[in-house]
Parts: C-alpha cells; structure tokens; sequence
C-alpha cells in the first residue's frame, strides 16, 4: 500500500521538485499538486491523503490555516510544513497548528523521500532551535494558568510533558545528535523521533484546548 | 483667646481684687451703735481681777492701737490692764445681744464688762506659746449692760520677752453688727493663709515634681521652691499655738522661708531676664543663709534685733528684683513680661507696708491712721500674686513650648512629605532617565544590528551574488558550480538568520549549527566529533562575535568537505583561561593553502578572526588539517547587542 501525498506549493519549481522526488519513490504516490490553499483544502477533503506537503506563505490564505484544516478533520493525515530557512517561528506556529514535522525547501530529493517515510513510521525531526521552542511554549502555557484572570482558574494544568520528554527537548536544544540523545537515554534513535512526533502532537493539542479555553473565555463556544 | 490676652485679664482680674480687699479691710463702716475705743486707761498691772474703777492712780490715757515697747533688759513684760467707759443700748432691755469685738489679740487676755467677767481668750503658758491672728468676738450676757457708763476692762497678757505687746482698737456693740466684721477679718486673716499653705505646697509639689524630672527647667525649679517657701512661712498665720521648746526652730524656719522667699524670687527674675551672674547668686544665697543662722547662733533673745536688720536688706534685693524684672520688661516688651514687674511692684509695696506695721507703725500711722490700726499684713496676699503671676507666665510658657513642639512636629511632618515627594519625583526623574538611555541603548544596539545586517548582506552574499552573476554570464562557471556557489549563499544567508534571530543567544544558533553540519557531514560521509567544552556563561557571546565565530567554524567545515576528502573531522570549542579556542581538525590530504579559492577563505577567516580581536592558526599537512582560532573572550562578550541580552 503507497503513501498518498499532497502537495499545496505556490511556486512551480519547488512543486515541480517535490513532486517529482514524491514520484519517482515507488512506494509514494501523488494524490495532487495544487498551487492555492482553498484548492489544497478541496484536495484534502477529496481524496484525505496520508501526508500532507504544504507551504506557509500561500497566494490566498495562509498555510496555517490548511494544516489546521488537516489536523482536525484528517487526524490521519501527517503534516509536513515546507519551510525556507526552518526559522523556527513558523515552524513551532505549524506545528502548533497540527504539523508533525518541517520540509526545508532546499532539501534534496531523498531527503524529502525520507522525510515522509520517517513521518510515517512515527517519527518527526526536530532542531535544536525548535526544541527550545517548544520547551517555552509549554513552560509558558503551564505559568501562564497561574496569571490569568480573575475568574477562578481549574488547576494550573502541568506541563503535559513527560520528565523524559522535557529532558530529551533540552538534549536536543543544546544540539546533541538524535544518536547522541539515544546513547544518553538508552534509547534507539528511532524511538528518539518518535518521541518527538509525539510532543509534537502534545503541543498541537495543547494549543488547540488552549484556543478552546480561550474561545470559551470569550464566549464564542 | 490668645495666651496674652488671657494673662491680661488674669491680671486684670487680679488687680482689682487686690484692690477690692484693700478697700473691704479698709472701709469704715460706722455704725451709730458701735463704739470704737480710739482711747483708753491703760495699767501695767498683773492684777488677776479689774482694778478698783474708783482708783485712778497710773493709768494712762493711750491712744489705740498701742505698741508698748518691749521691756527693758533684766525685766520680764508685763501684764497690762485696759479700761474704757462706754454707753450701753438705749433700751438696755431690748433683746439685741452685745458683744466685744477685738481685731487682733495676739497674747489673749480677759475681757471684763462692769466688774463682772464676760469672757477671755487662752493666754499662754510657760509651755505653751500663743500668737492669735484670729480677731475675737465677746458676746456679753444680757443685762450687763446700762444705758449709760458702762466700764470695759480688758487684761491682756504679757507679751513674750523683747517682744512689743500690741493692743487694738477694741469696739462693743451689738452681735449682729460686729459679727461681719469679724468675719470678714477670720477670712482674710485665717482663711486665706490656710488656702495659701495648701496651694503653695501643692503647687510646689507639682512644679518641683516637674523640674524633678526635667532638671533643665530650672525656672520651674525655683517657682517650685518660692511656692514651697511662700507655704512654709504662710504658716506662721496659721499656727497660734505653739509649743514652747519649738519657738526657736519655728522663729528660725519663719525667717529662712521669708527671706528664702525673696532671694529665690530675685533668682527667678535674673533667669527670667536671661541673665547669669553666678556671683551675685551665690552672694543672694549667702544672705539668705545668713539671717537663720544668724538667729540659730545667737539665740531667741536675739530676734528683736537681727529680724528688722535682716529683714530690712530683704527690702532692697525686692527693689533689686523689681527693678531688673522693669528693666526685662521695657526691653521685650511684651505682656507677659509686664507681669513680673507690676505683682512685683505690689508686692514690695505690700512688703514695705508690712515692714511698718510690724516695726514701725507711727510713720504709717501719720498717713492713714484707721488702716495702721487694723495691723493688716499684706505681703501674702502680694505674694500669692506674684506666685499666681510667676505660674502664669510658666503656664503660658509650657504652652508655648507645646505649641511650638506641635509646630515643629507639623513642620516636620510636612518637611517629611515633601521630601518624600522630592524623592519620589527624583525617583520618577531617574526612571525616566534610565527609560530614556535605556531606550537610546536598545537604539544603539538596533543600529548596530542593521548595520550589521547590511553590512552581511553587502560584503557577504551581494558581492557573492554578483561575482556569481559575472561569472555565469561569462560562461565560466558550470552547472555544479552555479549550484554550490547558490548553496553557500544560501548556508550564508541561513547562519546570519540564525546568529541574528532576535530571540535567540549564541547556544541557540551553536545548537542549530551543529545540528545541520551533523546532517550535512554524515550526508557527505564524513564523521563529526563534536566536543562542546565550554561553561553556559562563557557563551555569552555578542552577535557579531556569534557570528564571526560561526563563520569561521562554516568556512572551516565547508573545506573539509569539499576538499578535504576526510573520514572524520573532529570539532572542538573550548575555553583555555581567558581564552575562547575553537579547533576544527580533519583526517583528510590536507589543504593546498595556495590554492586561490581555498587561499582566499582562509584569508576571510583570518579577517573575522582579527575583528574578533582574536588570533588563528591553520595548519594543513599530509595527515589533515587543523583550523585553530583563539579569541579573548572579554572581546567576545563586550561587543554591544549582546545575544540574549
């Protein structure tokens, strides 16, 4: 059974790129290749692929919106944001948003390949400079249920992170390899990743019950 | 009401009853009924019952009140008789009772009406020494009394030795009309001087109470020990009987208390008038001391004669007083000084006045002849106003003091809010300032930072660009190389984004460095060991030091695996004292420095280097080459926009 992959790419040289590495891999097949995103959230209703490769910067909504779209009605669906420069500020927002991993977009044929295929076996990459992300994003959501409001708060919610998975994010904020953190935690680099995809999906869900708590605060739910 | 309006209506108020008393002990009333001896028979005669009326011989017609001198050395005083005739009410059956009226009986005696006995007051005893200050009343028994010539006799009883034996102008008349007299005379002569005694010791109590424990209040010291003094010797109207064994001491006690008195007073003025002449203190005090002594040595036989000596240098010490406390007044010229002054001036005058009563009342006789009779002492009474004049201006000085304590303590208060109004407003001032330098730090350093920004883009991948550019167009560059040249810039452009990442220190872009090389070297089949052995502080690198250093180690690992051909590459940043060592060594064919290409990185490397202020050293051989930077880190971590600051 193939992989079936889409692909929301504005420019029609990375398009042409990915889709021709998604291709030529006998066991991935393209579902589509679209340009905008209200066509890539047609494409994921209409044929609900296995991965999803999308762009942030969209001629007509933002990329954001498509994974959101994925995540919640394709929760099947695994995310790969495309990204220039791995800037970190747009990949923690997408991943936020329900991505499980990041594409750069100078990344080589195989790289892409592979990319999807770790995706799919469980695991999800991670840059130093991601991880620190993450680890503040889940510091500052568990801190930030103390300083709210003045309506009586339930239980500062702690950080849904397990020790091992705090400890592995600060392993790879310092820049240790996924070997290195495997040997340090006595686990496969395989399980490294996998870990990841895992907090990864902590933090989209942490994100969302947040925007939930929010909309309920604000009378919207 | 202010404290100066009070005190002069205290004054006022005082004045006039001075005045009123005056005037109420003064006035004559007479009466058509009462008689009045200004004359009478008088007998030296210790004769226990009247004289025989019929005998005439040795008496002698004497003007009253009378003074008879003391006796002579070596005899004892006598016993004297007095006798007058006087006509009786005119229905000698009516029912009005009579009485005989005495102002003063100082040695007692016995009152006779028609040779029977109508009454007698205690004389003393050998044991018993007595001094009545109280005037007498007699009521006579009904139907003693005729119409007409009707004989008083009056015995009184010796005075004491060297003593002048005084006797009154006696009255008779009816009870109801000598009665106020009387009275009037027991208030001011007996009540007054026990109101006197009390209040003064308790004043002086209380005022020397709070000297007691405020010893730098000596006015309050002194005012208490007048008060005191002016009780103790006021008692010398209170006290008619007296032991004889005690006479002595109480005479000597008398005489300190009195002159005590004036000399504490003549202090008071000299500290009220802010003036200290130790001298002359101590000279006031030895007077004062003087006088009981002297009497203590001498003996009660003496008094007669050191008493109106003594007492007569008192005189001009109260002159002394009245004068300087004038002086203190017409120099402050305030009403509380005046105060001093005009109780002062009417007690010297009371004192003057007493002075002739007691030792010379002919002189005042001449002028007022009915006041000399009534032998009034008057100084107690200008004495309780002074002390009350005294302890007003002390009240009206205690308030002050409150007064101008609770104005300091308001000024004090209101000092201390403006103060911390100053400093608050000096704090805002200082806030503002620092939010201002603060503001034109982060200026600095926004400058700093896009200066280098365009300073990257501008030498670093623009001049890339456009050799790139001049170099396809001349058709000098292949494919491959078009593609590694775009993929530097964009490893270039990818560093600078993440040294520069406004959220970011120098261990986030390290962390990210490491992470893509490892990639990259693996991709290229070269293993990288990386030894990161370095303190957390120690990577508190600036951002242009970041950067420099980042791409020194780039420019480093990029020739490793492009020319290097290297199985492994070992990467080192570590710290050696003050000293930040990066050592980038690969087990490759080593590098061929001549080479442009590779010369001409080197030769950027050697650049950043020396703008970091540090020193590097590439070495290149058969067995690999090593890539060694050493910088100072106070130079790399001074530089302005600091990573993660």
């Amino acid at each position: 059974m193939t992989t079936r992959v889409l692909i929301v790419e504005d420019e029609p040289e990375f398009m042409r790129r990915f889709s021709n590495a998604v291709l030529n891999d006998p066991t991935l097949s393209l579902v589509a290749a679209v340009s905008t995103g209200q066509a890539g959230l047609a494409m994921l209703d209409l044929q609900a692929p296995d991965v999803l490769l999308v762009d942030l910067g969209l001629p007509d909504i933002e990329g954001v919106k498509v994974i959101a779209h994925a995540a919640q009605h394709h929760p099947s669906c695994d995310v790969l944001v495309v990204t220039m420069f791995a800037d970190d500020e747009h990949v923690v927002a997408s991943i936020e948003a329900g991505a499980c991993g990041y594409l750069l977009k100078d990344a080589s044929a195989e790289r892409i390949t592979a990319s999807i295929h770790e995706l799919r076996a469980g695991g999800a990459p991670i840059s130093p400079g991601i991880a620190r992300r993450v680890l503040e994003r889940f510091r500052t959501k568990a801190s930030a249920g103390f300083a709210l409001g003045p309506t009586p708060q339930p239980e500062p919610e702690p950080s849904p992170l397990t020790p091992r998975e705090t400890e592995l994010l600060r392993m790879v904020a310092k820049g240790f390899t996924f070997e290195t953190i495997g040997h340090l935690l006595d686990i496969s680099p395989h399980t490294v990743v996998a870990h990841v995809k895992k907090i990864y999906r902590k933090l989209a869900v942490h994100s969302r019950s947040e925007a939930v708590y929010e909309a309920n605060q604000l009378g919207l739910l | 009401m202010s404290w100066r309006s009070t005190a002069a209506l205290a004054q006022r108020c005082l004045s006039l009853g001075l005045a009123a008393l005056v005037l109420s002990l003064a006035s004559v009333q007479t009466w058509a009924s009462v008689i009045e001896f200004e004359h009478m028979q008088r007998l030296d005669s210790d004769a226990v019952l009247p004289p025989d009326p019929a005998n005439t011989d040795g008496w002698i017609d004497t003007a009253l009140p009378h003074a008879a001198p003391a006796a002579p050395e070596g005899q004892r005083p006598r016993v004297t008789w007095y006798r007058g005739n006087f006509d009786g009410p005119a229905d000698a059956g009516s029912a009005s009772t009579w009485a005989v009226y005495l102002p003063f009986f100082h040695e007692g005696g016995q009152v006779w009406v028609n040779g029977r006995f109508a009454g007698n007051v205690p004389e003393g005893t050998p044991e018993l020494r007595v001094r009545w200050e109280r005037p007498h009343l007699i009521t006579l028994p009904p139907g003693l009394l005729q119409p007409r010539g009707n004989l008083l006799a009056v015995r009184t009883a010796a005075a004491p030795m060297h003593g002048v034996q005084h006797f009154p102008r006696v009255a008779v008349g009816p009870l109801v009309e000598l009665l106020p007299r009387a009275d009037r005379r027991t208030f001011w002569v007996r009540t007054m001087p026990q109101v006197t005694v009390v209040v003064c010791l308790l004043v002086a109590g209380f005022v020397l109470f709070i000297y007691w424990r405020r010893r730098s209040e000596v006015l309050y010291g002194l005012f208490g020990l007048a008060a005191a003094l002016w009780g103790v010797r006021t008692l010398t109207f209170v006290i008619e009987r007296m032991p004889v064994d005690s006479w002595q001491m109480w005479r000597i006690t008398y005489l300190a208390a009195t002159g005590g008195f004036i000399v504490v007073l003549a202090l008071f003025a000299l500290r009220f008038a802010g003036i200290r002449w130790p001298v002359i203190e101590k000279g006031l005090i030895a007077y004062w001391l003087a006088g009981p002594i002297w009497l203590g040595l001498a003996g009660e036989g003496y008094e007669g004669l050191i008493n109106p000596l003594w007492s007569a240098g008192l005189i001009p010490i109260g002159l002394a007083i009245l004068g300087l406390s004038v002086w203190s007044m017409l120099r402050q010229r305030t009403l509380a000084a005046a105060v001093m002054p005009v109780t002062l001036v009417i007690a010297v005058l009371a004192g003057v006045h007493d002075y002739l009563v007691a030792w010379n009342t002919g002189l005042l006789a001449r002028w007022a002849p009915h006041w000399a009779s009534q032998r009034i002492f008057l100084l107690h009474y200008g004495a309780d106003l002074m002390l009350l004049g005294m302890g007003g201006l002390l009240t009206v000085r205690f308030i002050e003091a409150l007064s101008s304590l609770q104005t300091a303590n308001r000024k004090l208060a209101d000092l201390n809010e403006t103060l911390e109004q100053r400093v608050a407003e000096r704090e805002r001032h200082l806030a503002a300032n620092f939010e201002r330098m603060a503001d034109m730090q982060r200026d600095r350093a926004a400058t700093q930072e896009r200066q280098l920004i365009m300073r990257e883009i501008h030498d670093g991948l623009g001049s890339r660009l456009f050799t790139s550019l001049l170099r396809v167009e001349r058709g000098d560059m292949n494919d491959r190389q078009i593609a590694d040249t775009l993929r530097d810039c964009i490893a270039d452009m990818r560093l600078a984004l993440e040294a520069l990442a406004p959220d970011d220190d120098f261990q986030a872009a390290l962390g990210n460095f490491l992470f893509r090389w490892q990639t990259q070297m693996q991709e290229a089949r070269i293993q990288p060991a990386w030894t990161i052995d370095v303190p957390d502080s120690a990577l508190n690198l600036s951002r242009q030091a970041a950067l420099q250093l980042l791409r020194i180690m780039q420019e480093a690992l990029t020739n490793v695996l492009k020319h290097a051909r290297a199985k492994n590459v070992r990467i080192e940043l570590r710290q050696r004292g003050g000293m930040l060592e990066l050592e980038v060594v690969d087990d490759g064919m080593g590098a061929d420095l001549s080479n442009d290409k590779t010369g001409r990185g080197i030769g950027n490397m050697h650049a950043r280097a020396k703008q970091l202020g540090g020193e590097l050293d590439v070495r290149s051989g058969v067995g690999g080459t090593r890539v060694l930077l050493r910088l100072p880190m106070s130079n790399a971590a001074t530089a302005v926009g600091r990573a993660g600051a």
